[in-house]
C-alpha cells in the first residue's frame, strides 16, 4: 500500500468566522472583510488628494483609468448576456458626439448636456444593435467591430458634425479635482449598481440567456428584448464617459471611435477577470497605468502590452481579482491518499 | 486488456472514484452499471484521457482541482498520463454519452473526420464496415448530423468510434434515450463489433437490454464498486437483480 498526497483546497478559518453578523463583534474579523474593499474604494478616493504630491499628469492618467473602468464594466456587463463586444468605442464616441453637438450648437452646459448624451446615446446604441441582436458569439463581435469604424467614416465623407476636424472649444469641466469626483461618483455607483443588478431575479435572466438562451425561451422569456434592456443598460456607463471625456477635452472628433476605446476595456477585463464586475475595475486600474509607465519604451510598449494579453489568455484565464480572491480566503494542504 | 487498479479521482474534494479495480479482456463486452453520480462517466473518461485534459483546463482556469491516483495500464503500459490523442492510436476510443456527433457535418463528413488517426484508404473501408453495420445510416449519408433523431444519432456516434479501429472500445450509455427497437438495434450493432474482435466496455443505469450480450459485468455506487461477476452471478444478487434489473 504506497500512500499518496494530493492537494486539499479550504476556505480559512477566519472566512468562516467573518461569515455572519458575529463578524461585527471582533476587529481582525472586520478587518477581513473591509480591507481589500477599503484598499480598492479608498484608494481610489483618495487619489485626486495627491494633487500637490503627484506630477499633474497622473491626475490625467487617473481619469483615464476611470473612463477604461467604466468601458470595462460595460463590456462585463454586456458579456455577461453573452454579448462580446469588440466595439466598445461605438458606445464612446456617440456619447461624446451628442454632448459635442448639444454643446457647440445649442451652447447648453455639461450638467445638462452629458445626462441626455448619456440616455439618448445609450438608447441610440440599443436600437442601433437590436437588428443585430439575434447574432451569437463572433457574429455579433463581427458587427461590433465595424459599427465605430462605419461612424467615422461617415463623419469624414459627410463632413458632418465638423467632420475630420471634429468640434472644439467645447465648454470645459470645472477643475480636475471636481471632475475626477465626479467620475470616480458615476464609477462606483455603476460598479455597485451592476453588481446589485446581475443578483437580481432580473440579472438572473441575463446569466440565463448567456448559458443557454434556448431553455430561456422556453421559459417564456423575449430574450431579444432582455439583450436589448441589456444592451441600453451597458450602455450607460460607456455614452458617459464618451460625453464626460468630450467635455474634459473641449474637444470631440473621429478619435473618439478609435480602437483604443475598444481593446483596452476588453484587456482590463480579461487580465482582471470575466463576469467579476470588480475584476473590470481592477484590470482599467493596473492595465492604465503600466501602460503609461511603458510609454517610455515607445513601440516596445505594445509588444509587452501584447505578451502581458497572450500569458493571460493561456495561463490565467480566471484573471488577477479570481485568483487573488481565491488565495486571500483559502489555504491548500496536502492530504494523504491511500491507495 | 485493459487493467484498472486502485482509480481514485477527486474533484476538489469530493470524491468521484474510490479505489475502483476494473478488468477488459481482450474480445469481451464488460457492463459497468451504476445510478447517476455513481462514477461510471468519471471511469470512462479516464480510460479515455480526457480526465487528463480535464484537470489541465480546470488548473489553468483556477478552478476545481483534480486528483487522480491509481494505474491504468493498457496492454500492459501503464496509459494514465498518456494525452488522449495517442490512446486513440493504440486503439482506445470513446462513445461519449448523449450522442455526440459534429451537428453541423454530414453523417459521411462525421465518418471521415473520425477517420483522421488512419489512412484514407483504411477509413474508407471502415466507413463501409460501418454501413454495413448500420445499412440505416446509409441512405442518411448526406443529412446533417444535427437533424438525425437520436437514434440515428446514436447509431452515428458508435460508427464513428468504429472508424477510427478501436481496440478497446468504451462506450458511455449508448441506450441513453432510445426506443426499445433503437436499443435493440444497438444491441445487436455490440455484438457484431465483439465478432470483429473488439472488446467493449459500456456502461448503463438500466441493466437488463445488454444483460444478454455482457460477458461480465461490474456494479457501482458513488464510485465505489459494489459487486462483479459474470451476468448471471449479478442476476442473483437481490439488490442489484432490483436496483438494475428492474426485478
Amino acid at each position: 500500500m504506497t500512500i499518496t498526497f494530493r492537494k486539499e483546497r479550504l476556505d480559512r478559518g477566519i472566512k468562516a468566522r467573518s461569515a455572519d453578523i458575529y463578524a461585527l463583534a471582533s476587529w481582525r474579523e472586520l478587518a477581513y472583510l473591509l480591507a481589500p474593499r477599503m484598499l480598492l474604494i479608498g484608494g481610489v478616493l483618495a487619489f485626486p488628494l495627491l494633487r500637490g504630491l503627484v506630477d499633474a499628469y497622473w491626475l490625467r492618467v487617473m481619469l483615464m483609468a476611470c473612463t477604461i473602468a467604466l468601458l470595462a464594466l460595460s463590456w462585463d456587463l454586456m458579456a455577461s448576456v453573452g454579448l462580446v463586444s469588440l466595439g466598445q468605442a461605438m458606445f464612446f464616441g456617440i456619447g461624446g458626439y451628442i454632448t459635442g453637438y448639444l454643446s457647440s450648437t445649442l451652447k447648453w452646459p455639461p450638467f445638462i448636456t452629458i445626462p441626455i448624451a448619456t440616455v439618448a446615446g445609450a438608447l441610440l446604441c440599443a436600437t442601433l444593435l437590436y437588428p443585430v441582436l439575434r447574432l451569437r458569439g463572433i457574429y455579433f463581435a463581427l458587427i461590433t467591430l465595424s459599427l465605430p469604424q462605419l461612424f467615422e467614416r461617415i463623419i469624414e465623407a459627410t463632413k458632418i458634425l465638423g467632420g475630420t476636424d471634429g468640434m472644439s472649444g467645447l465648454t470645459p469641466l470645472p477643475d480636475i479635482t471636481i471632475s475626477l469626483y465626479v467620475i470616480i461618483a458615476v464609477l462606483f455607483a455603476t460598479f455597485f449598481g451592476f453588481r446589485r443588478l446581475i443578483d437580481s431575479d432580473y440579472g438572473l435572466v441575463f446569466k440565463g440567456i448567456r448559458d443557454n438562451d434556448r431553455s430561456v425561451i422556453a421559459a417564456g422569456i423575449n430574450i431579444y428584448w432582455y439583450k436589448a434592456q441589456a444592451v441600453f443598460i451597458a450602455g450607460l456607463p460607456a455614452t458617459f464617459a464618451g460625453a464626460f471625456m468630450t467635455h474634459y477635452n473641449q474637444f470631440v472628433g473621429m478619435s473618439s471611435f478609435a480602437a483604443d476605446y475598444s481593446v483596452l476595456p476588453l484587456t482590463s477585463t480579461v487580465v482582471g477577470g470575466i463576469g467579476v464586475f470588480a475584476g473590470a475595475l481592477l484590470g482599467a486600474f493596473l492595465l492604465v497605468p503600466i501602460s503609461e509607465v511603458l510609454r517610455a519604451y515607445g513601440t516596445l510598449r505594445v509588444v509587452i502590452y501584447c505578451i502581458a494579453l497572450v500569458v493571460f489568455v493561456v495561463g490565467r484565464p480566471e484573471g488577477i481579482f479570481r485568483y487573488a480572491q481565491r488565495k486571500y480566503h483559502q489555504f491548500e494542504r496536502p492530504v494523504a491518499v491511500e491507495e | 486488456m485493459l487493467k484498472v487498479r486502485n482509480l481514485s479521482i477527486f474533484y476538489e474534494n469530493a470524491l468521484a472514484l474510490n479505489s475502483m479495480s476494473l478488468d477488459v479482456n481482450a474480445g469481451e463486452i464488460v457492463g459497468l452499471f451504476g445510478s447517476n453520480s455513481a462514477g461510471k462517466t468519471t471511469l470512462m473518461n479516464t480510460v479515455a484521457g480526457l480526465t487528463l485534459d480535464l484537470k489541465i483546463k480546470e488548473e489553468r482556469k483556477g478552478g476545481e482541482r483534480i486528483t487522480v491516483t491509481g494505474q491504468v495500464n493498457f496492454e500492459g503500459a501503464d496509459i494514465l498520463n498518456v494525452p488522449p490523442s495517442h490512446r486513440v492510436a493504440q486503439g482506445i476510443v470513446l462513445c461519449r454519452e448523449r450522442h455526440p456527433v459534429f451537428r453541423d457535418s454530414t453523417v459521411d463528413e462525421n465518418l471521415r473526420i473520425s477517420g483522421y488517426t488512419r489512412t484514407r484508404a483504411e477509413t474508407r473501408a471502415r466507413i463501409n464496415q460501418v454501413y454495413d453495420l448500420f445499412p440505416h445510416l446509409v441512405r442518411l449519408r448526406h443529412r446533417r448530423a444535427g437533424l438525425l433523431s437520436g437514434g440515428e444519432q446514436q447509431m452515428l456516434a458508435i460508427g464513428m468510434t468504429l472508424v477510427a479501429h478501436p481496440r478497446l472500445l468504451l462506450l458511455d450509455e449508448p441506450l441513453l434515450g432510445l426506443s426499445p427497437a433503437m436499443q435493440g438495434e444497438i444491441v445487436r450493432a455490440m455484438k457484431d463489433i465483439r465478432q470483429q474482435g473488439i472488446a467493449i466496455l459500456v456502461t448503463e443505469q438500466y441493466a437488463r437490454p445488454i444483460f444478454p450480450v455482457i460477458d461480465r459485468g461490474y456494479v457501482m455506487e458513488n464510485g465505489t464498486l459494489i459487486t462483479s461477476g459474470t451476468g448471471m452471478e449479478l442476476m442473483d444478487n437481490p439488490e442489484v437483480k432490483s436496483a438494475y434489473f428492474g426485478m
